[in-house]
Parts: structure tokens; sequence; C-alpha cells
């Protein structure tokens, strides 16, 4: 196989690796909406929680956007 | 009874003429309070209304989202001209990529108003690097 | 409103229904080819309605001003609440000091918002639909925020990058972070903008393209076009709202960087 072409396909295996960031952000969003609609008196208390969860969860899907911007330009 | 009644008649009138100058001071303060009140309900209202303006669901979503990107595309460009440049690669692309996410978070926490605008207290910034 | 379907959707060829192209509502034509030291200093379609915009908006202001009275007649009251409004919005944003930036906020402000109103127009060409456009706007407000703080603060200005209150050893990391925050404020400035545009328009578009090759089935398909033809007159309103919206955001958020240049530490 062409190396510029396996690089290209490795890159976007990668991105796959967003995928579960996206699964995971979705749950963390979900439920922070479950938890605001049953006390929506607690919830804006709670959104710095939410920020940071999302912050983390979000981190590890950039290091497979990291891995996929390595296999491309690095 | 007459004079009686002209007393308790005069009284009133003595104290109504004083108090009606009272009166004219507080009806003109009254009026003051109320006047500053309703501007200022104005202003609260027309801050509501905005807030609620800004909370509309598609225009939020695409604020936050583009602020997120947009700081994580920056530090994938200042790192890459980095490595370029320097030739570090690929440390530099990681490295600004990380410091991209950062400000993405910071970004979004600035957005919604979890976090203090530029120039402030920014002591939230360092725990989320982690 | 049948009629106005095919006008909605800027179809050259409205008899052949796989023809839909929600993109080519974007591209850029060259009208008058034109090279300047090997440079394409072309006027293109997009040059054309930058050119139409501008000059929309200063008759405009220049005509319903021009005979000004004390009571203000109906359009003369539009330019004096166009004016108020940003007047408002710098002034709540950036304090009295900012009022000596007033003619560039206004300028854009009403750049962006005409720019964006006259895209929905069919067949009208949408200048702020594209990024380049957008980050012009964007780098001319970040640079004047940049040079302007230099000016006037000098050095100081870098105070901006560094927060208060935050231990030694962390320092050179939230700068850093700092400092990239505020560099992707152009990029995020202008991808919104351009972002909303594109988006509202492909979607419009694409419903629009529904009811043509719905309708051109004929019988059934006819019925059937309605639903998207109310969708494409719904979108409509939103893509008004959104034209507002966005060149309000635009306004406001520029206004907010102008206070970091009038005040970088609070």
């Amino acid at each position: 196989m062409d190396a510029e072409a396996a690089k290209y396909i490795g890159a976007g295996i990668a991105c796959l690796g967003m995928g579960g960031a996206g699964i995971g952000l979705g749950t963390i969003f979900g439920n922070y909406l479950a938890g605001a609609l049953r006390n929506p008196s607690a919830a804006d208390g709670q959104f710095g929680r939410l920020i940071f969860g999302f912050a983390v969860t979000e981190a590890l899907g950039i290091f497979s956007l990291l891995i996929a911007l390595l296999a491309l330009f690095g | 009874m007459a004079a009686d009644h002209g007393d308790s008649e005069g009284q009133p009138g003595k104290t109504g003429g004083q108090s009606a100058r009272d009166n004219g001071l507080e009806n003109r303060l009254r009026q003051l309070d109320e006047k500053l009140a309703s501007r200022r309900t104005a202003e609260q209202e027309k801050e509501a209304a905005w807030a609620r303006n800004n909370k509309s669901g598609w225009a939020n979503a695409v604020r936050l989202s583009s602020e997120f990107v947009a700081a994580v595309i920056v530090g994938v460009a200042i790192g890459w001209v980095l490595d370029k440049w320097a030739g570090t690669s690929p440390w530099g692309l990681i490295v600004f990529l990380l410091l991209g996410f950062a400000a993405g978070v910071v970004n979004v926490m600035r957005a919604t108003g979890q976090m203090a605008e530029f120039g402030q207290q920014g002591g939230g910034t360092g725990d989320r690097e982690k | 409103m049948r009629d106005a379907a095919p006008a909605i959707t800027g179809l050259r060829d409205v008899a052949d229904p796989n023809k839909v192209d929600p993109i080519h509502q974007f591209h850029i034509n060259k009208l008058i080819d034109l090279q300047i030291g090997g440079l394409d200093f072309s006027f293109t379609n997009s040059a054309l309605f930058m050119v139409i915009v501008v000059v929309l908006t200063g008759a405009f202001l220049v005509l319903t001003t021009s005979s000004r009275g004390l009571v203000p007649s109906r359009m003369q009251s539009v330019s004096e609440m166009a004016y108020e409004f940003v007047a408002n919005m710098l002034r709540d944003a950036a304090g009295t000091h900012g009022m000596k930036f007033f003619p560039l906020v206004f300028s854009i402000f009403m750049f962006v918002l005409v720019a964006n109103l006259i895209g929905l127009f069919p067949y009208f060409f949408t200048v702020t639909s594209h990024i380049i456009v957008t980050f012009a706007l964007a780098m001319l407000v970040i640079l004047t925020v940049v040079i302007y703080g230099f000016m006037k603060h000098g050095l100081k200005f870098l105070k901006l990058f560094v927060p208060s209150g935050v231990p030694g050893l962390l320092m050179p990391l939230v700068v850093a972070i700092e400092i990239v925050s505020f560099l992707s404020r152009p990029v995020s400035l202008s991808v919104r903008l351009f972002a909303n545009m594109l988006a509202g328009h492909i979607t419009l578009k694409v419903f629009a393209g529904f009811v043509v090759s719905l309708g051109a089935m004929g019988g059934i398909g006819f019925a059937g076009a309605i639903l998207p033809l109310f969708m494409a007159v719904a979108l409509t309103g939103l893509e008004l709202l959104v034209a507002f919206l966005q060149a309000y955001v635009f306004a406001v958020l520029t206004c907010m960087y102008l206070n970091d240049a009038l005040h970088p530490s609070h």
C-alpha cells in the first residue's frame, strides 16, 4: 500500500475515537437535562460541573483528534 | 360648638396646609421614585428580554460550539506553523492543540457566564488544563 | 404562492428537477476581469453586492436624514432607531469612552445587517456567506482592538492576558491559554456569522428544491409539495430573524472586544 494512502486511512481510523467522546458527551448532557427537568431549581448550580464533565470527556476526544492530526501533518 | 367645629376644622386645616407642603414634597419624591422604578424595570425587562433572546436554542448552540471549535482550530494552526517554522515537529502541534482545547473550554465558560471576562480572576483555568 | 416557489429556489432550470443544486447560489462569477500586477482584482458578483449594500445603506441614511424634522417622518425614525440601537449597545458595553468607535461599530452593524437581509431576496448573492468576507470584518475589529490597545496603554495592554490571583507556577500556562483564547476570537466571530448564513441559505434552498422536485411529479407529488412549501415560508421568516440576530451578535461582540482595548485591566 502506498504510504500516503496508509496515512490517510490511519487518520480516519484515529478519528473513530471522537465517536466515543461524542457518546460520552451525549450521556453527560442528556443526564444533565434529565436531572435539570426533575429539579430545575438545582440546575444552575450544577452547570459548572456540567462544563467540567464536558471538558474531561472532550479531552479524550481531543487526544484522538491529536493522533489524527499527527498522522496527517506530523 | 361652632368654635369647636371651627377649631376642629382649623386644626386639620393647619396641619393640612403643612402636610400639604409635605405632601407636595412627598408626592414629588414618590413620583421620582416611581419614575426611577419604572425606568429601572424597563431596563431590567430589556435585559431579561435580551437574555431570553440570547438563550434561543439555535443561536446559543452555534455560539458555544463555534467558540470551542475556533479555539481548537487556532491552537492547531499555531502549533502547525510553529512546527514548520522551528522544526519542532510534532511537539508544537501537541502542545498547542491541548492549549487550544483549554482555551476553548475557557471560551465556553466565558460565553455561559461561568467565568469572569478577560483581565479578571481566572482561578478555574489551571484546574481545567488537567 | 406556487409561482413563488421557483423564484425562491433561484433555479435557472426549473424544468429539470435533477439540477437542484443548493450550493450554486454561493458561486463567485467574475463580472469584469481585471488583473493588476499578477493579482486578481476582478470585479465579481460578490463585490457587486458589497457595492450595492454600501450604496443602499448610504443612500437610505442620507436621504432619510437630509430633510430632518423635529418630528421625524417614518423613514427618519428608522434611521434614528438604528442609530439609537447601536449607540445604546456601545454605551452599555464599552462606556462613554467607547463612543469614539461609534462610526466603526455602526458601519459594521449596518453592513452586516443589510448584507444579510439583501441575501434573502431570490437570485441575490449573500456576501456574508463567504468566510473570507466575515473573516476580513473580524480581523478589522481585532486589529482595531490590538492597535488601539497598544497605542493607548502601551505594554500595559498585555495585562489583558494576565489574570490576577493565579499562583506563579501556573502563570505561564494560564497566559498561554489566554493568548490562544484571544486569538480564537476573530475565528469564532467570523465562523459564527458565516456558518449561520451558509446553513440557513442551504436549508432554505433544499426545502425549496423539494417543492420543485415534488411539484414536477404532478398528482400526489403536487399535494405533497405543500408541506415543504410551508416549511420554506416558515424558514424565510426564521432567516429574517437570524439575519438580524447575527448582525446584532456581531456588533455586540465587537463592542465587548473594544471594551477590552479601552479598559484592559478592569
